[in-house]
């Protein structure tokens, strides 16, 4: 009797145990997807809300709070980082962030009620993931976008959004470093060119 | 004797001509190509010469009116104009995928093709789609990427290149685009039954240009007007759209591959 006792209670055990292996990936959140969605659904809010430079803005914004900007901007400066002073540095951080948020805020001009579908989180050593999701539009094919996610001590960052396979971070890296080469390999000029496309 | 060493000399020096050429054409740099380098650019100089004729006429012409049939030409005449021209080439595509091992997605693609040049009424309606024969597009720069050997990052096509009106290229794709002309069957019987190339390539190419023009034109505004060099802007995300097809046909499930890349960039960061 006891051992029969002991058995049921060892089935049990192990029943439940299974259930709660079941339900794991069902309950266990996602927190990069959850990013992610946050972040799309946020945006298409402003879109919904805002115009013009309130518009804008409010991109900004968003860019802060959900992005890793300090470090997209080192990424795409490349090698030319370190070389450059603290204040080049910041000054670049300054206005590679309001192109983006330009740059955005012109995106989502065309917004014709776009949705986004997530799809799987891939998870990589040194806190990062990768959310793969869908831009299905209303008309053709449904685009293919993914997100690069880190920890940071200030919680989760985005750090890139790859469209098509072409991560915006990489071909900013490109775009940069041959300007940086044509002019005479100083990151000055392009810390201007880009100040004064902001301003404009 | 003389001569005969010279003959030698020749031949050898050809054969290293063959080889590099060979070796250019299916990714030149393997060699610790950890992937975060810039892409592979040589002829930089003419490469931006042909790239500014190409702007001008884009700017002139192409674009101009891919404006208009964009935004004037009704939505289900834009659809019929796609789905003919697809059709044309669907053809190559199942020679292509019978290349890159998949015979069944080949199998397909040939069935659609028979039901969209029959019933689909030479290709205007994507009938096969409806009954479950969804399409799949490819091409021999793919193949080629396909099969370069595992240590060519697909990043690697070979040297940067930029065709006259093709825009960006590499010598990869270069010579994937001559394959595909070489294989397709609506090249060969124009050819074979004398039509006149006036009423028969030159619409077709045309249309192609004007659809292909039209349906890139957000991306390609999108990357001009954010970019402070263009070229270059366009020479990353050309390689980086080309790498992450022939990713995906290389490996459908493992990403492993352009995640350690990812990793390796964060090191020479």
């Amino acid at each position: 009797m006891p051992l029969l006792a002991c058995r049921r209670l060892a089935f049990r055990l192990a029943a439940g145990a299974a259930a709660a292996l079941v339900a794991m990936p069902a309950l266990a959140n996602d927190p990069a997807a959850d990013l992610v969605s946050a972040t799309a659904a946020q945006a298409i809010d402003i879109i919904k809300t805002t115009t013009g430079a309130q518009r804008q803005a409010a991109i900004q914004q968003v860019l802060q709070t959900r992005f890793d900007l300090p470090y997209m901007a080192q990424t795409a400066l490349g090698t030319h980082w370190a070389k450059a002073s603290p204040e080049q540095q910041a000054r670049f951080v300054k206005a590679t962030e309001t192109a983006e948020a330009k740059a955005y805020a012109e995106r989502f001009g065309q917004y014709a009620g776009q949705t986004l579908t997530i799809g799987k989180t891939l998870s990589r050593p040194n806190n990062v993931w990768i959310v793969d999701s869908r831009l299905n539009q209303t008309n053709g094919q449904p685009i293919k976008l993914e997100w690069e996610v880190r920890q940071l001590p200030a919680g989760l960052r985005i750090t890139d959004v790859k469209i098509e396979g072409v991560s915006m971070v990489m071909t900013r890296r490109s775009d940069f470093n041959s300007y940086i080469q044509q002019n005479g390999g100083k990151v000055q000029p392009l810390i201007d060119e880009l100040e004064s496309r902001a301003a404009r | 004797m003389i001569a005969s060493v010279f003959k030698v000399a020749t031949r050898v020096r050809h054969s290293v001509a063959a080889a590099a050429v060979a070796a250019s054409l299916l990714g030149g740099c393997a060699v610790n190509d950890t992937g975060a380098a810039e892409v592979w650019d040589p002829i930089e100089t003419p490469n931006r010469f042909v790239f500014s004729i190409n702007r001008a006429v884009d700017v002139m012409a192409i674009r101009p009116i891919a404006v208009i049939y964009r935004d004037w030409v009704p939505e289900p005449a834009q659809k019929s104009v796609r789905n003919l021209l697809d059709n044309l080439g669907e053809p190559v595509v199942a020679i292509n995928e019978v290349f890159q091992g998949d015979p069944s997605r080949a199998a397909t693609t040939m069935a659609r093709f028979l039901v969209n040049s029959t019933i689909g009424l030479a290709g205007l309606f994507d009938i096969a789609t409806m009954l479950g024969l969804p399409r799949t597009k490819t091409d021999a720069g793919q193949t080629i990427g396909m099969w370069a050997g595992k240590g060519v990052e697909p990043e690697n096509g070979g040297f940067y290149l930029v065709l006259p009106l093709a825009g960006p290229s590499n010598a990869r794709d270069a010579t994937g685009l001559m394959i595909d002309y070489a294989i397709d069957p609506f090249q060969i019987l124009p050819i074979a039954f004398n039509w006149d190339w006036f009423y028969y390539s030159v619409p077709r190419y045309g249309l192609n240009v004007i659809d292909y023009r039209s349906r890139t034109m957000f991306a390609l505004d999108d990357i001009e007007k954010n970019s402070v060099d263009y070229y270059a802007a366009l020479r990353s995300a050309y390689t980086q759209n080309r790498a992450d097809l022939i990713r995906a046909k290389r490996d459908k499930t493992d990403t492993k591959g352009e995640l350690e890349r990812r990793d390796n960039l964060a090191l020479v960061r």
